[in-house]
Formats: C-alpha cells, sequence, structure tokens
C-alpha cells in the first residue's frame, strides 16, 4: 500500500537533488533546469497531499496549477537572460557574470 | 504487492535516475533529455494520485513546452568548451554532504509523521474546475496576467535590439 508518505519522501529526494544542482553547476541553464526540478518536487508535494489529506476540495491542485504559471514565466525570462548574456557578453558560467556588481 | 505500488515504485525509480542524470552529465543535452524522463514520470505519479488533468498539464507544459524550449536555447547559446560546467571538488563534496544531511532530515520526518487522512481517495477534474474557477478566480487571472507580462518582458530581453546606441548590430546605421 502506497501511502502519502512514500510521496513525500519521494517529493523530499528530488527537492534535495535539484538543490545540489543549483548548488554545484556552473553552467546557466542546467541552474534554471534544477530550479524546475525543485519546483516539480513541490508540486508532487502538494498533489499527494490534495489526493490523501482533502480530495473533496481539490485545494492541493489548484495550487499546482499555478505553480505550472509561475514555472512557465520564470523558466520563460531565465532564458531570455541567458540568452541576452549569451549574445552581449560570450559568458555562460554564473560564476563569471559580474554585470551588476557595483 | 498490488499493481499500483509495482508503477509507483517503478515510476520513482525512474524520476529519481532522471534527477541524477541531469546533476552528474557532462553534456548538457543528455542533462536535458535525462530531466525530461524525470518530468514524463512525475506525470505518470499524478496520474497514480488520479489527477488525470495534471497529468496532462505536466505532459503538455513540462514536457512539451519547457523541455523544448531549454533545448531550443541550448542551441542558441555559443558554448564554452574550455570551462568546466561543475565546480571545485572540494565544493561537490560538501554540497553533496549538506543536501545528504537536509534530505535524511526531511525524510526522517516526512516518513514517520501520520497525518490525518480523508477516508475515500477519490479526486477529479470536475472539483478541481469548480474551486478553481468560483473560490480562486481571482488568483487564476492575476495568473494570467503575470504569465502576459512574463511573456512580454521575455520578448523584450531576448530580441536582438537595433535601436539602442552602442549595441554591435545598431552600429552600420551610421548613428553615432
Amino acid at each position: 500500500m502506497i501511502t502519502l508518505n512514500h510521496y513525500l519522501v519521494l517529493a523530499a529526494a528530488l527537492f534535495c537533488i535539484g538543490l545540489f544542482g543549483v548548488v554545484t553547476s556552473r553552467s546557466a541553464l542546467r541552474v534554471v533546469v534544477c530550479v524546475e526540478l525543485i519546483l516539480n518536487a513541490v508540486n508532487l508535494n502538494l498533489a499527494a497531499f490534495s489526493a490523501y489529506v482533502a480530495p473533496k476540495q481539490a485545494v492541493g491542485m489548484n495550487f499546482v496549477i499555478f505553480l505550472m504559471v509561475v514555472a512557465a514565466a520564470e523558466v520563460g525570462l531565465a532564458l531570455a537572460v541567458i540568452l541576452t548574456l549569451n549574445r552581449t557578453s560570450d559568458i555562460s558560467a554564473i560564476d563569471r557574470i559580474r554585470k551588476l556588481r557595483g | 504487492m498490488s499493481l499500483s505500488v509495482v508503477f509507483f515504485y517503478l515510476y520513482a525509480a525512474i524520476a529519481l535516475a532522471g534527477a541524477i542524470g541531469l546533476v552528474i552529465a557532462r553534456n548538457l543535452v543528455h542533462a536535458v533529455m535525462s530531466m525530461f524522463a524525470t518530468l514524463l514520470a512525475i506525470a505518470a505519479l499524478y496520474l497514480l494520485l488520479g489527477s488525470e488533468f495534471l497529468a496532462a498539464m505536466q505532459l503538455f507544459v513540462y514536457g512539451g513546452a519547457i523541455t523544448v524550449l531549454v533545448l531550443f536555447v541550448l542551441m542558441l547559446t555559443k558554448a564554452e568548451p574550455e570551462i568546466a560546467t561543475t565546480s571545485r571538488t572540494a565544493i561537490r563534496w560538501t554540497a553533496l554532504g549538506l543536501c545528504g544531511v537536509f534530505f535524511v532530515a526531511l525524510a526522517y520526518i516526512l516518513g514517520t509523521h501520520s497525518w490525518e487522512l480523508a477516508a475515500s481517495h477519490v479526486s477529479n477534474t470536475a472539483s478541481l474546475a469548480e474551486t478553481l474557477f468560483s473560490r480562486y478566480v481571482l488568483p487564476f487571472e492575476i495568473a494570467g496576467l503575470s504569465l502576459t507580462i512574463a511573456l512580454i518582458g521575455a520578448i523584450v530581453l531576448a530580441r536582438e535590439d537595433d535601436t539602442l546606441p552602442g549595441n554591435a548590430s545598431a552600429d552600420e546605421g551610421g548613428d553615432a
């Protein structure tokens, strides 16, 4: 029998892998994709809570939809920034971007 | 063991393997494709949770749009082959240790806590639509507005602007 705890532990594992990727990767594109992985782990959490705790109201599923909207907006903007940085400065390693440093 | 248990562990294994592949793959295209496997497995997990609409949205938004968008940006950006795509070894091991400790703590708390569960395990698209268009109709509209703003912002950021002075493509216009 698969319980709510199974889903929560799986989502925690995905979250931690995504966190590791965000911290260690130097490519800006990989950082963006790892943030998507973190958001997916949170989405899985919300959907599992919604299905197991309050399936009638489906509140968690609404939150999943809103989070998907935010994630889509975020990835669009982040990719536009990466594209602009690449066109103007030939840099793709995020620790070498110093444009906004005062 | 019932069939849903088998499928849960199968999709969980695919999701975890894809996530690990995303983190450790040297080639960025391989990393994105392995992330794609994770996204598909999460869509299957939504199906196991009984929310078909979320599974379809996961396939459309993440599996379709976002993966293709990331691959396109990957094709359009110049690669820097001389730099490593990951950090130094010491940073990696420190991050691995910290994330491992964080995961163990999270898994201990989430795995041992007993939640107040609902009796029935039904959840359908109709109840989702009812709450989305009655109780959460204002956040729904704001979400649409924020998507529009983000889209316009992305276009403004990414388009090749030839009207600004100092831009390389505007130099041939003779406008100093």
